[in-house]
């Protein structure tokens, strides 16, 4: 007996429903459109953005004013009718900031959700896993955090751009600034990930550089709650600088525990990268004070756009803006630009337009480099002090890309 | 090595000491690993916060253990009592649970920022001890932890309260029996344990910060101590405590990046070694 006939049922028919069945599949694959979309995106086709940001750990204070910044740049837009008529939506999706969790919540935001554009990634390591993925995805990151050089070099990816200094461009900051400390020898306490060492690579080149010497560089893991044995062996290092790289928790519970030990006070200078920030001013105190520390953005900033979005953002928030939600603001105004230039969603549209993306912005002109896809933008050095009961920036220093990042890393192959 | 090097390591034990004998406490007489121990360190720790602003240092180190008493009896009474016929995978379970509520509900309270607890005016700064400062802080976490290891031992020894909590958690049934009130001893240990775990939050709370994943990044190194320690035994957690402490802050000095592995290594070694634990099946 024929197996389609076993139930007694007419080949015709069996075949009739198979063909029945094969077209619906087929119309259903068409209307999702597959991932990402596909199509030149028409005219008010919304503009989706799936933002990734961790919901705990060390970076949960970031991820939440990246959304807050994020939410802001698309009400704002919203409110004046949209990107060339076309709404903002933002969608976030919390993770374990985990790459594996990064990459899956990335892939169901594309696929599910619609999503054609992804930010609010917070580390290098989330990052460099979702790089790979984007071309299949048919989406765009926007990254405006992670800041590992290969990111931008051998990881470099035709689907993502960076907004946010890379380490080179911010170490390139300190550099130039380190021939006017006093410390010659220095020692280095950095995170044991990949911006830590990347960071700690370009400080000790820096040191060379102006003449100096590192003595000792060490690592810890993240995180760290005990920073205590690495605490007595800075002590014990002969240096006469300090250079300083943790984040978020980290950072807080490394000064807490050296000003425990009165560790800050056996160095001349002390350099901090991804320490301090304004957030964390009232948390830190008189802790920090004296410190020199890398400076992304500074709400004091001289421009037009810069002053219109720190008033905007103090009457709505009753503060001043920070690097985090500066840098998360800048990139959705680079997204909303290379939108409106591209006349299109699409991301393959969007990345053409956003490789000669060339605009007035909060920190001034900035260019994005088409050879690697970094943006152009200047870096800062400031030192911290404490005057009239708070925390402050002292003596800003701009340093142009110019001149903390003059070409390209070769090992970028777009 | 160096004096400071090896202070550290006490002083991370003597943390670990004090928050392990709660959890062995509660587990030798229940027969249950709490996992929700991580999170009621971190209520200890948050509700010093919230007190040092009134009642000062001293007084946020008294009302944070009062405050995880009430929530251990309140745990034994909603959780532990009600499902005691339960298997004990089904109740590490709900107390699994519970960990994460009890995270969530402090974080909509308190927010996600790391919060700033200043120790005491008389603490700050260092001491010197042979020849080299070691911050005052850290040295009184270390005599707190060498008081409440006295304390303890001397209470389960010599009492008649330790004697019948002893008793039970080396046999239940016939600890009621000979008359032994396992309802109000329990209530008991759960209190205690709650408020060490209080005292544990409420001195870490300068040392490490007070951060929304502290309870979770403690449990895992407590649950290893309880295991190592010899499950159930208090003096076994005790010990545990202070080798893992100084073995972790030390290899911390010579080789961090394999330092993680430490508890690991320590658990299975230990296990393989001695499956019931360094103090076997001791209470003390």
């Amino acid at each position: 007996m024929n197996r389609f006939t076993r139930d007694g049922s007419s080949p015709r028919r069996v075949r009739r429903c198979i063909a029945l069945l094969a077209v619906t599949a087929m119309a259903t694959l068409a209307a999702c459109g597959g991932a990402g979309g596909s199509g030149s995106g028409s005219g008010d086709e919304p503009i989706k953005i799936a933002l990734i940001p961790p919901s705990g750990g060390v970076f949960a204070i970031y991820g939440r004013d990246t959304i807050k910044a994020w939410e802001f740049a698309a009400d704002e837009v919203n409110a004046a009718g949209g990107v060339d008529g076309r709404k903002v939506e933002i969608t976030a999706v919390e993770t374990d900031g985990t790459p594996a969790a990064t990459v899956r919540a990335a892939r169901r935001a594309v696929t599910q959700d619609g999503a054609r554009f992804i930010g609010g990634i917070i580390t290098s390591p989330e990052v460099a896993a979702l790089q790979p993925q984007l071309p299949s995805m048919n989406a765009l990151l926007l990254n405006s955090s992670a800041v590992d050089d290969p990111l931008t070099g051998e990881q470099c990816n035709a689907n993502a751009f960076r907004f946010v200094q890379n380490t080179r461009m911010a170490i390139g900051g300190v550099a130039s600034s380190l021939k006017d400390l006093p410390a010659k020898k220095w020692a280095i306490m950095a995170v044991d990930y990949s911006a830590g060492r990347t960071s700690a690579k370009a400080f000790t080149k820096a040191v060379e550089a102006s003449g100096g010497e590192v003595v000792m560089t060490q690592f810890a893991p993240q995180p760290t709650a005990d920073f205590g044995s690495f605490i007595t062996k800075l002590q014990g290092s002969g240096a006469d600088g300090l250079y300083v790289h943790e984040n978020g928790v980290d950072a807080q519970a490394f000064v807490n525990q050296g000003t425990q030990f009165n560790l800050f006070d056996s160095f001349k200078s002390i350099v901090s990268f991804k320490v301090i920030n304004e957030p964390l001013f009232e948390t830190f105190g008189q802790k920090v004070d004296g410190f020199n520390a890398d400076l992304g953005y500074a709400h004091q900033l001289d421009n037009p756009e810069n002053a219109a979005f720190v008033k905007a953002w103090k009457d709505e928030f009753g503060s001043d803006p920070y690097h985090v939600e500066a840098d998360n603001y800048l990139t959705a105004q680079a997204l909303f630009k290379a939108v409106e230039d591209a006349g299109s969603v699409e991301p393959k549209d969007v990345a053409a337009t956003m490789e000669k993306l060339s605009m007035d912005s909060i920190v001034g002109p900035i260019e994005m480099r088409g050879a690697d896809h970094q943006l152009q933008r200047s870096s800062y050095f400031a030192g911290v002090k404490f005057a009239d009961g708070q925390l402050g920036w002292d003596d800003i220093t701009e340093i142009p890309a110019s001149q903390t990042t003059p070409t390209a890393d070769p090992a970028c192959k777009l | 090595m160096s004096i400071a090097n090896l202070l550290n390591g006490v002083a991370f034990g003597a943390l670990l000491l004090i928050l392990s004998s709660g959890l062995a406490l509660i587990y030798g007489l229940r027969g249950v690993i709490n996992f929700s121990h991580g999170a009621l360190y971190m209520l200890g720790a948050y509700v010093a916060y919230q007190s040092v602003g009134a009642l000062g240092f001293w007084g946020a180190l008294v009302v944070a253990p009062l405050v995880v008493a009430v929530a251990g009896v309140a745990l034994e009474l909603g959780v532990f009592r009600p499902l005691e016929h339960r298997s004990h995978v089904e109740v590490g379970l709900v107390t699994f649970g519970l960990a994460m509520i009890i995270e969530r509900v402090i974080v909509l309270i308190w927010g996600e920022d790391t919060l700033p607890v200043e120790g005491p005016g008389g603490l700050a700064g260092t001491v010197s001890v042979f020849g080299s400062g070691y911050p005052a802080y850290r040295l009184f976490i270390i005599a707190t932890a060498a008081v409440m290891a006295v304390g303890l031992f001397v209470w389960l020894q010599r009492s008649r309260t330790g004697l019948h909590i002893r008793a039970t958690s080396q046999d239940p049934e016939m600890a009621e029996i000979l008359g032994v009130n396992v309802s109000r001893l329990s209530l008991l240990v759960m209190a205690v344990g709650g408020a060490l775990a209080g005292v544990a939050g409420a001195l870490a709370a300068p040392y490490f910060s007070v951060q929304p994943s502290m309870g979770q990044a403690i449990l895992i190194p407590v649950l290893i101590v309880v295991v190592v320690g010899g499950v159930g035994s208090v003096g076994g957690a005790m010990t545990a405590a202070l080798v893992l402490g100084i073995g972790q802050t030390l290899g911390n000095v010579w080789a961090p990046s394999v330092t993680v592995l430490l508890p690991y290594v320590l658990v299975i070694g230990v296990l393989l070694w001695r499956p019931t634990g360094i103090a076997g099946k001791r209470v003390v």
